[in-house]
């Protein structure tokens, strides 16, 4: 962390123009045989996996070893007829209501300080990309640390006179959930706002220089100016954050609070998580999972849709 | 004053700029305080961590690196992690080098609805995929072994690897091209000899991204390596040194530790880099 030599504007390797073409006449021996191993690989290991999730969801298989049945829309009765689904899904849109606006705010309000190359940029450019690099499982155990109830979090409370607000942080049904929902911010800040803070350093300077001119303050130059240059690209980050929350940050709850105190920071994706491999009945977790990956996919079309180029 | 915009003035400390430093640098301390906390616990006992929270204990004895490495057996992770992270690095190379340059060259529909499909890699659920992919790998007899693993997660590095070189491919010109066509060179002469020296930023953005992906991942290492010790990474191994009645924070910190150095070895080498690949990734969706 003593190194601060990184570049002030790093050149991200904006795809230069397409060099002109000639007729497909020149074009050489075949190559598209070269695309098949990566294509299979792919087939076998990504697509072939979400097909067999829709499969599975219409299968009766209560367990890994057991006998398969044919269930028809019977999984998707007792997913829906289950309030354990639809409190996993009140959590789910609750962490996504909370987390994903929270960062992308904070981080493009950070990213834009950033890219104004403030005093200290470049210690704070590091530091800021720290999160970038710690894996889902060493962010659970230093949070585990911090928020158990001899932990950090509660001696330093105690320390400045809030004792009362002492907790067993992550075995509160209170808390527990809001505790996953604040290591997913922490993190995603800096992840962030270290990709804003590249997209704006890569507009000309004489947007700065405009906006200067301008005599507009901080605020109005961030919101007013430099946001509606890089709309488009805050809606390709909303449109990941909200992807990666959905289907990615159940992690969290796997190392932190395996989605209890009683079911309290179960989410969707724990959920089809915990229906295949606590309690075996797969039929029940792939329909789930179909539901949420339709989830996602309308999710992410609404959030293309909110950041269309409003020309 | 227009005329002085070469080198930018010196800005007036307005309230709006003056909560933005301030938003800033708590925003700092706040990535900075755990990560602190994490180090100097990593050399204290769990009475110490208790009773002095913020405060180093002075040893910088390594006994709770020992403690955690005999305990989870992290040597023997730290080298399967390294095989994995290593093996599958190579792989995703081998795999989307000649399919990018396939894609690049080729003008037909097809080509453009495969590159299609590549680009909406993001959108695999990956919790609701991990039940079939447990079931192919049970199904193949690879349940348990690093070795399922090492071939599934140049899979997941597909998407960024195949759309990213595609486009670095694109900008090598034609001509380059036909001259060595007309030398009698083949197609894998041209890839190896004139688009592959021409791709190199490309193929190490790819390979930063995948290295930080992979020596992170976690989920399917989990149900997948399973917790045989001679087989299971080192994320997977360090959560284990956790108990639920008594653990010992010291230990637990120093394993974590243990994770995070590899990592920011790679980041202190190649800092630069790092962060030019971490824009590139996200550039295309």
């Amino acid at each position: 962390m003593a190194t601060t030599t990184m570049s002030a504007s790093p050149a991200p390797p904006a795809p230069p123009p397409k060099a002109p073409r000639r007729g497909a006449a020149r074009r050489g021996p075949r190559t598209t045989v070269m695309a098949l191993p990566a294509l299979i690989w792919y087939t076998v290991f990504m697509i072939g996996p979400i097909g067999a999730i829709f499969v599975i969801s219409v299968l009766d298989w209560p367990g890994m070893l057991a006998r398969v049945g044919f269930a028809g829309l019977d999984n998707y009765r007792a997913v829906l007829g289950d309030q354990l689904f639809w409190d996993a899904t009140r959590n789910s849109a609750v962490q996504l209501a909370v987390a994903v606006p929270t960062m992308v705010a904070a981080a493009f309000m950070l990213g834009y300080f950033l890219s104004t190359k403030p005093r200290g940029h470049r210690v704070l450019r590091v530091v800021v990309f720290t999160p970038a690099l710690i894996s889902a499982s060493a962010k659970a155990m230093i949070f585990w640390g911090m928020f158990a109830p001899n932990g950090m979090l509660n001696k330093v409370l105690a320390g400045v006179g809030l004792g009362s607000l002492q907790h067993a942080w992550i075995a509160d049904t209170g808390t527990a959930f809001g505790c996953v929902i604040a290591v997913d911010i922490w993190a995603g800040i800096g992840y962030t706002a270290t990709l804003y803070a590249a997209r704006l350093d890569a507009l000309p300077d004489s947007v700065h220089e405009a906006a200067e001119l301008d005599g507009a303050g901080h605020w109005r130059r961030m919101w007013r100016i430099a946001f509606p240059m890089v709309r488009d690209y805050v809606g390709v980050t909303v449109m990941l954050q909200f992807l990666w929350t959905l289907f990615t940050s159940a992690q969290n709850v796997l190392l932190l609070t395996q989605g209890g105190p009683g079911n309290s920071s179960t989410n969707l994706s724990f959920l089809v998580y915990q229906k295949a491999f606590v309690q075996s009945d797969l039929g029940y977790s792939q329909a789930a999972g179909v539901l949420l990956f339709c989830l996602g996919l309308a999710g992410m079309l609404l959030i293309r849709r909110a950041f269309r180029p409003a020309y | 004053m227009a005329t002085a915009t070469a080198n930018r003035p010196r800005r007036r400390l307005t309230l709006g700029r003056g909560a933005a430093y301030l938003g800033a640098w708590a925003y700092a301390l706040m990535l900075l305080l755990p990560l602190y906390y994490l180090v100097i616990s990593s050399f204290k006992d769990n009475a110490e961590i208790f009773a002095d929270p913020l405060l180093p204990n002075g040893s910088l004895s390594l006994d709770k690196f020992g403690t955690a490495v005999r305990d989870a057996r992290l040597d023997l992770a730290l080298l399967n992690s390294a095989a994995v992270t290593l093996c599958a690095l190579v792989l995703v190379l081998v795999l989307a080098v000649p399919a990018s340059y396939a894609l690049a060259r080729a003008k037909g529909r097809t080509a453009a609805v495969v590159e299609r499909i590549f680009s909406l890699g993001f959108l695999v659920p990956t919790f609701a995929a991990l039940v079939p992919t447990f079931l192919l790998a049970a199904e193949t007899g690879l349940f348990y072994t690093r070795t399922f693993v090492v071939l599934f997660l140049p899979a997941t590095s597909l998407p960024l690897a195949v759309v990213l070189l595609t486009q670095f491919m694109r900008t090598v010109p034609d001509e380059v091209e036909e001259a060595a066509r007309m030398d009698g060179a083949g197609n894998w002469t041209i890839l190896l000899r004139i688009y592959l020296p021409m791709v190199v930023p490309g193929i190490v953005t790819v390979l930063i991204l995948s290295f930080l992906a992979f020596w992170n991942e976690y989920l399917y290492s989990l149900v997948i390596i399973g917790p045989d010790q001679s087989q299971r990474t080192l994320q997977v191994a360090v959560p284990t040194l956790r108990s639920t009645l008594s653990t010992d924070f010291g230990v637990l910190s120093a394993g974590t530790v243990f994770t995070l150095l590899p990592v920011y070895v790679v980041y202190a080498l190649l800092q630069r880099r790092m962060e030019g690949a971490l824009m590139g990734g996200a550039v295309k969706v």
